[in-house]
């Protein structure tokens, strides 16, 4: 009697169709990931059940004590901003005139910017270093109604751009609603009446609404 | 396909000297679990770094009387936001029977709103052309409220499907009934602006 062999099988699966896809789908999130930049305003925004995503926006950042800053992707646009901006304040500030291309360039390489204009030149001949420690206590851009500076950066923007920039507002959800109004009542009276408010999609642990609070 | 041989070819016996494969599999296991891992890092980073925003439209100023909306006093709700987290309503153009409520989503501003849109065309005449008025909401925030309030009550506004709102800048006269506590003490009707009528 011949002995039936049965062929031992191994429970052992092969990992290399596997190990493809998983490195497929890993490079794509690789390339399509894009990390926050680092964040030298802190902003904590609000929830919302708004589910819009936005892209090519201007942000105007406001931090809890209502100091307005200045945030834009594009390096170009930032440079043709600062040249509607000499342009503007040239008469005012004649020292903006003679900021050399050097600085320009530096301006350009500057993703959120928060200095009154007369203070630009000060600020551009900074080298790296002092800028960082710089950037940690900036004063905000001017947003009172007598000097709205920020208005004339975000029509920079526009014009920049041939209009084709959205305006979005980050703002933390403790600041003060007078800083936004004065920034909202400066932009519109630069015929800008659309924007955007940043917010957070809210969760089931969203934080808990003033009526929860009013209970405890 | 689905699995890996490890009897070493043990199958073909055809003589010779019978040297022992090795086989030259490597156990990619450790390997996919650690891509997978860092699929879902970058998948959990990408989404959740994406902002969302709320669009906010703010009107022109309009010389143009065709652009201009009839309003009636029946339609109108106030809703005033104060330094506490606070929601006040009155309903009409005049600062009275002003009202305390909250954020709260089941007995809030929510219902409020839901039951004045609800009632209004109903209940107010009809306009000049003959047809039915809407809920307008005017939202007023006062000195101090929280930027957090006012995307709050856009929300609510969102969720109530209301679709005429705007944000106003409060009257002297709805400041003073909100610290008052609802009361207006020198509220006199002659005080109220008669074009706002």
């Amino acid at each position: 009697m011949p002995k039936v062999k049965v062929p031992r099988k191994s429970t052992a699966v092969d990992m290399t169709a596997m190990c493809d896809v998983s490195f497929l789908l890993l490079t794509f999130f690789i390339l399509t990931a894009k990390f926050k930049p680092e964040e030298l305003v802190a902003v904590d925004i609000p929830n919302s059940r708004s589910t819009k995503s936005f892209t090519d926006a201007i942000t105007i950042l406001l931090n809890k004590e209502g100091k307005a800053y200045i945030s834009l992707g594009e390096s170009l646009t930032r440079l043709n901003m600062l040249d509607q901006m000499v342009e503007k304040y040239g008469d005012k500030y004649p020292e903006l005139k003679n900021l050399t291309p050097t600085q320009k360039q530096f301006f350009s390489k500057i993703e959120t910017w928060g200095t009154p204009v007369s203070d630009l030149p000060r600020v551009l001949s900074m080298n790296g270093t002092q800028l960082q420690a710089y950037q940690k206590q900036m004063p905000g851009i001017p947003i009172d109604s007598a000097n709205n500076q920020l208005a004339d950066w975000v029509q920079a923007s526009r014009y920049a751009t041939d209009g084709n920039i959205k305006i979005a507002i980050k703002s933390d959800k403790d600041t003060n609603i007078e800083p936004v109004k004065e920034v909202v009542k400066g932009l519109t009276s630069k015929d800008i009446h659309r924007f955007l408010l940043v917010t957070t999609l809210s969760g089931p642990g969203a934080s808990p609404t003033p009526a929860d609070d009013e209970k405890k | 396909m689905a699995e890996i041989d490890t009897s070493g070819g043990g199958g073909k016996h055809k003589g010779g000297v019978r040297s022992k494969k090795m086989s030259t599999r490597v156990d990619l296991t450790p390997m996919v679990d650690l891509a997978f891992l860092l699929i879902t890092f970058f998948m959990l980073t990408t989404t959740l770094s994406k902002p969302k925003a709320m669009q906010l439209n703010m009107p022109k100023k309009t010389e143009n009387e065709k652009d201009k909306q009839e309003i009636g006093e029946c339609q109108v709700m106030n809703v005033l936001l104060d330094t506490l987290d606070n929601v006040w309503y009155y309903d009409g153009l005049q600062v009275a029977g002003l009202q305390k409520t909250s954020f709260d989503p089941s007995g809030g501003i929510r219902k409020e709103i839901l039951a004045f849109m609800k009632k209004v065309p109903n209940e107010c005449p009809l306009t000049s052309k003959g047809a039915k008025r809407d809920a307008i909401v005017l939202i007023k925030m006062l000195h101090g409220a929280r930027y957090k309030n006012m995307v709050d009550i856009l929300d609510e506004m969102d969720i109530t499907g209301c679709k005429i709102y705007a944000i106003q800048e409060p009257d002297p006269i709805e400041i003073e009934a909100v610290e008052n506590g609802g009361t207006v003490k020198t509220f006199n009707k002659d005080v109220v602006k008669e074009d706002a009528k």
